[in-house]
Formats: structure tokens, C-alpha cells, sequence
């Protein structure tokens, strides 16, 4: 599908947010579910770049990446009107929460994005939402006042320039001695937050949902590029089909 | 103006046109149905069986480079008793000729798989992968020396009840010996060429970017090469070849052809642009009926 690029702007040091909007089914889209998107025309590029869906309305979808190569230093010199090649909405995204649940969102990085829409759709049917989101310092933290609208939302640095200074895990840990308690926990980010979050909760009565990240080449589980190993490490799954969100204790992490 | 004919006869197989997915891109075929009705190809190469499931290799398993991708997927398959219960029946009923790649770590191997595809019914007809460059033993070891080549191709070839292709490594020094000894096995028909091994590196984090260190380098970056492989190996041997590699649109597929290819594998285009091969189709046909062609015949390895 070619959407055409409706906005585009800057949101931190090397960080890009873009709207987009043209014939795409908006409506069936769920939160964690992504996007690829081809770079550029020709036949320099031939791997499209997998990027989350941040944000959807019924006319247009937000994207929200970090330059960090050759792919996405293109998509960040996009101007208003530039149409993208999109191939989406792929993936199995994050299952809502049962009505009234208590609900924990953990991001880190760029991690985040995708659970802003996350944070929309369940804001309505929680019963609480707490949200914690990780960034390296001040200058990296990305969406926090939209989080702060969706519930209770604590913020760490890893310099401490902004929120909390310390990672996610240890903010997790002072919101559960403080009283907090979850019944699901929602969680993006790298790896090995991912692995400390399932690690800190393995023992307790939580549901816990990560969105996985890897190398893809078609985007739709036809290579085999993009896998991870079950928890039993037996088995491999597809993090473009079979995920990107997986419940934590189906992956190894 | 009458319509050019796309159809193709090779090594008995008869095809709508000369445009099939490459084994490995296209899964066994179920996610790309849902851009468009598989029967628009020509026939359809499946991803590599083995005798035993295979998860294949660590990731990161694919990346992007300059014109290309280098893959290690490490022949990740279900295995063959799965493929042949769970994934051929349905492709099957799309009504498309199905080409079974098959792998293997000993020549045992290669044989028994083989014989259980050919058992099944399903396969219009095998694929002997002799050149994959991403698993240890066994795959690519067979493609580089054309004695254990031609030993290999001959096994198989006598439990195959249907055309037996033989993909050849272009990871050798003259490729024209693979050729002439998978023809001297009995191979029905060739297909090159797989991928060559290819190597990135991380420099900020200093080290390889596939956690395999190495991969198999596919798509625009080889498409001279295996062009030129083509050329030489038409000029030696006296069956088919389907070519492949680096092939993204019609023009490249009849440049293929015209050094000597009777069809075309379409690879990493797929992942580019989903909708990759009918649009080759449709490129091809344009070309003929532009320059008046009536059958690709009159052009195959018209450069001499
Ligand atoms: C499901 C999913 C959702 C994602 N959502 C976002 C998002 O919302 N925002 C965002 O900034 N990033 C996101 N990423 C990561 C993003 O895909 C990579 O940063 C991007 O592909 C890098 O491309 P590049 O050309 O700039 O980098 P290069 O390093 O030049 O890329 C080279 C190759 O490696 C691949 N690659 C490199 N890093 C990654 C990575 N971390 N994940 C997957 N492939 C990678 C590229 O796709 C490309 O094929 C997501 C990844 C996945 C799998
Ligand atoms: C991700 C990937 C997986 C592949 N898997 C196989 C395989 O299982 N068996 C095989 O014979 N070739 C395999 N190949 C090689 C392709 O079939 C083809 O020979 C090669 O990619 C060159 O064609 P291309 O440039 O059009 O991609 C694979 C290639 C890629 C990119
Ligand atoms: S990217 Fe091809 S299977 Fe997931």
C-alpha cells in the first residue's frame, strides 16, 4: 500500500515521529502490530524495515523510530507529501486486558511507542494502569505526557536527569512495595529488560506480555529470519506472525 | 496482435510461464497467497526439507547489505514426514506444480528424502540442494566437489519418480564441473545459482552483524554473476536450466533467458515487493509483445 507521509517531526535527538495516511484498514488495527515499510524505489534496498504502530486514527497512522542505519536515516528525510510503501497491519499484537483488570505497562527506549496505543485501548476498560517507562537520559525520553494522560505513569533515566534515576526493574519493585499490585503486565524494550521483567515476576500471579524485536526479511513468516526459541528452546516461532507480542512465559528470553 | 505464449516445457514439466518462486522466499507458498492466487506462476520452489525438523541457526539470521541481503537461516524446516503431511497437500490444491527442495546431511539422507516426497504424490519435481552455505555438514560440501556431486546426484536419481534439478553452488572455482557432473548423476535439469557466501560487519559494536559470521549474499549485488554462470553452463551441458539471482524485475528474467535459461527463480525480490513475480509475468509479457515474440523459445541463449 503507498501512504503518503501527512506529517513529520522531530521528537528528541535522532528521533522521528510521522504520520501517515491514505487506504489502509486503520480499523482493524491492534496494538503492537507493525508495519514494513520499502526504502527507497530501486534495488539498493531490498529489506523493508519493520516499525511499530504507535498510534492510529481512522484516517491515519503514527509511526514513531530512531535513525540507527541506513533505513531509517531515509524514512527521517521523508517530507510532507512523500509517499511510503507499507505492507501492514502485520503480527499478532497485545490481547486486551479482561474489563477492570490491573494493568502494568513497561517500556524501555523505543520500546515504547507501541504501547501508546496499547495504553489507549485499554485506558478505557482498566480498572488502573500504571506505566513505567526507561530511557538513557532527559534528552531520549519520548511520549511521556501522552502516557501521563492514560494513568499513573513513573519515568527513569539511567543518569537520572529526568524521573527516576535507575532502571525499570527497580521503579517496578518500589511501585509493588508502595502497594501496587497487577494482574497483567504489558512490556516492550530491550532484551534484557524483557528478561529481568519475567525474572521479577516468575513467581507471582501475573499474566505478562512481551513484544519481541529481530531481524526480518518478508515480514510475513515465510523466511524464517525473524525467529525466537520457545521457552522449552524445542521449538522456533516466528516473531513476524506468531508475534511480535508473545505471553513471556511461551518465549525464551 | 495475437498474445505472446509465456509457457514453457522443461525436462517434462509443462509451465504457464517461466516465473517461480525460489526455494526459501516464498515458505511453502500459504503466506503469499493472500496477494494474490498462486496459479499465476509458473510452478512454485518450496523451502528446504530435511530428513529431521531443523530450527536452524542463532539470530540475527538475515540482514541487508548494498543490493542485497545475506541470509543464515540454516535450513530451518519442519521436516519432511511434516512438510509432505501438513504443507504440500495444501499448496497442492492451488493448483501449481510444486518443486520440493531437498537437503541433507549424508547421501543416506538426501535419498531417503527424496523417496518420501516422491511417495507422497505431490511433487512435480525435486530439487537437490547441494549448495547451501549455512549449515555445517552435509549441503554445500556436495555442490563443491563434482566426483561426490555426481555420486550424490546418481543415488538420487534412482529412487526419484519425477525430474530431478540439481542447484549448484556458485561458492566453486568453474562451475561448468558441477554442471557437467550433475548431468553425468542424471539430473533432468539445473538450477543456479544459490547464494554466495557473503560476510558484514558490525564496526561500531566489532563484530559480525549475523550471528553465524557468515551468510548467503542473494538478490541485485549477484545478478552479473549469475548471469554469467548461466551463459557457461549453457554452453556445456545439454539440459535445462532455470535461472536465478538478483532477478527483481521482467528484463532481468529475459536477461536469464537469453544466456540460456528456459525459466526463472525469483528469490529475495519477494520480500521487496510481495506482489514481485506476477509482476514479472506481466514485465515479461510486455517485453515479448513489444518486440514481438511470439515464444521465449526464439530468444533462449540467443547470445551464442
Ligand atoms: C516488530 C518490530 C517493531 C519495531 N518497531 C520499531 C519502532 O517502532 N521504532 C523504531 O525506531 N524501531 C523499531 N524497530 C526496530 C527497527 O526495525 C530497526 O531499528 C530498523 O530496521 C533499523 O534499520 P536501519 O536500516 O536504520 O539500520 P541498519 O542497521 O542499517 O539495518 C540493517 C538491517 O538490519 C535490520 N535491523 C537492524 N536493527 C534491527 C532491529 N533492532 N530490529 C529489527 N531489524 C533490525 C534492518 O531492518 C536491516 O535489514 C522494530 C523492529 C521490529 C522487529
Ligand atoms: C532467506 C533465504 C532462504 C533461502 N533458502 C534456500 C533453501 O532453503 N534452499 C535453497 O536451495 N536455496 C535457498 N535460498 C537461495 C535462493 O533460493 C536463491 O538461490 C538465491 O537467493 C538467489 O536468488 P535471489 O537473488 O533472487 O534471491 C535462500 C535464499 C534466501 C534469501
Ligand atoms: S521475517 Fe520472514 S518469517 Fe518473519
Amino acid at each position: 500500500m503507498l501512504l503518503r507521509v501527512k506529517d513529520i517531526a522531530n521528537l528528541a535527538p535522532d528521533i522521528w515521529q510521522i504520520t501517515l495516511s491514505g487506504d489502509f484498514p486503520y480499523k482493524t488495527v491492534k496494538p503492537g502490530q507493525f508495519i514494513m515499510i520499502r526504502i527507497g524505489s530501486g534495488k539498493e534496498h531490498v529489506l523493508r524495515r519493520p516499525i511499530s504502530i504507535a498510534a492510529v486514527t481512522e484516517q491515519s497512522l503514527t509511526i514513531v523510530l530512531r535513525v540507527v542505519g541506513r533505513g531509517t536515516k531515509w524514512l527521517s528525510e521523508r517530507c510532507i507529501g512523500d509517499l511510503l510503501d507499507v505492507l501492514g497491519p502485520l503480527g499478532r499484537g497485545f490481547p486486551s486486558p479482561p474489563q477492570d483488570a490491573k494493568v502494568l505497562i513497561v517500556g524501555g527506549g523505543l520500546g515504547v511507542p507501541p504501547l501508546w496505543l496499547l495504553g489507549e485501548t485499554i485506558q478505557a476498560e482498566a480498572d488502573e494502569v500504571d506505566v513505567v517507562l526507561g530511557f538513557r537520559s532527559q534528552r531520549d525520553c519520548i511520549l511521556t505526557d501522552e502516557f501521563s494522560r492514560l494513568g499513573h505513569l513513573v519515568v527513569t533515566t539511567d543518569d537520572g536527569s529526568f524521573g527516576i534515576k535507575g532502571n525499570v526493574i527497580e521503579a517496578v519493585d518500589s511501585l509493588r512495595r508502595s502497594g501496587h499490585s497487577w494482574e497483567y503486565v504489558y512490556a516492550c524494550g530491550p532484551l534484557p529488560m524483557l528478561r529481568n521483567l519475567k525474572r521479577y515476576f516468575s513467581n507471582q500471579d501475573v499474566k505478562g506480555y512481551v513484544s519481541l524485536e529481530e531481524h526480518m526479511a518478508c515480514g510475513v513468516g515465510a523466511c524464517h529470519g525473524c525467529v525466537c526459541l520457545s521457552e522449552d528452546r524445542s521449538l522456533t516461532r516466528r516473531i513476524c506472525v506468531n508475534g511480535p507480542v508473545f505471553p513471556w512465559n511461551e518465549v525464551c528470553l | 496482435m495475437s498474445y505472446p505464449d509465456l509457457s514453457v516445457k522443461i525436462a517434462g514439466l509443462h509451465l504457464r510461464n517461466p516465473v517461480i518462486p525460489a526455494s526459501g522466499c516464498f515458505g511453502f507458498g500459504r503466506e503469499y497467497a493472500q496477494f494474490y492466487p498462486l496459479n499465476q506462476l509458473g510452478a512454485v520452489a518450496v523451502k528446504a526439507t530435511t530428513l529431521k525438523p531443523r530450527i536452524g541457526n542463532p539470530t540475527p539470521r538475515v540482514t541487508e547489505v548494498c543490493g542485497g541481503m545475506l541470509n543464515a537461516i540454516g535450513l530451518a524446516n519442519p521436516g519432511v514426514d511434516y512438510v509432505v503431511r501438513y504443507e504440500l497437500p495444501w499448496l497442492a490444491n492451488q493448483d501449481v506444480p510444486i518443486i520440493v527442495n531437498v537437503a541433507g546431511e549424508t547421501k543416506a539422507e538426501y535419498v531417503e528424502v527424496v523417496r518420501r516426497v516422491c511417495a507422497s504424490g505431490l511433487a512435480a519435481a525435486i530439487e537437490l540442494n547441494v549448495s547451501c552455505p549455512n549449515v555445517a555438514a552435509g549441503g554445500m560440501t556436495f555442490g563443491v566437489d563434482p566426483n561426490i556431486l555426481q555420486d550424490l546426484v546418481a543415488a538420487v536419481k534412482e529412487v526419484c519418480t519425477v525430474p530431478l534439478f540439481v542447484k549448484l553452488s556458485p561458492n566453486v572455482t568453474d562451475i561448468r564441473e558441477s554442471a557437467l557432473a550433475a548431468q553425468a548423476g542424471g539430473a533432468d535439469g539445473l538450477t543456479l545459482i544459490n547464494t554466495l557466501l557473503g560476510m558484514q560487519i558490525d564496526i561500531y559494536r566489532r563484530r559480525p552483524v549475523l550471528a553465524n559470521k557468515t551468510g548467503g549474499l542473494s538478490g541485485p549485488a549477484i545478478k552479473p554473476i549469475a548471469v554469467r554462470m548461466v551463459y557457461e553452463v549453457a554452453s556445456v551441458v545439454d539440459i535445462p536450466i532455470i535461472g536465478m539471482g538478483g532477478i527483481f524485475t521482467g528484463e532481468d528474467a529475459v536477461e536469464f533467458i537469453m544466456a540460456g535459461a528456459s525459466a526463472v527463480m525469483v528469490g529475495t525480490a519477494n520480500f521487496t515487493n510481495p506482489l514481485a513475480c506476477p509482476q514479472i509475468i506481466g514485465e515479461i509479457e510486455e517485453f515479448m509483445r513489444k518486440q514481438g515474440i511470439r515464444s521465449l523459445v526464439e530468444i533462449r541463449g540467443c547470445i551464442g
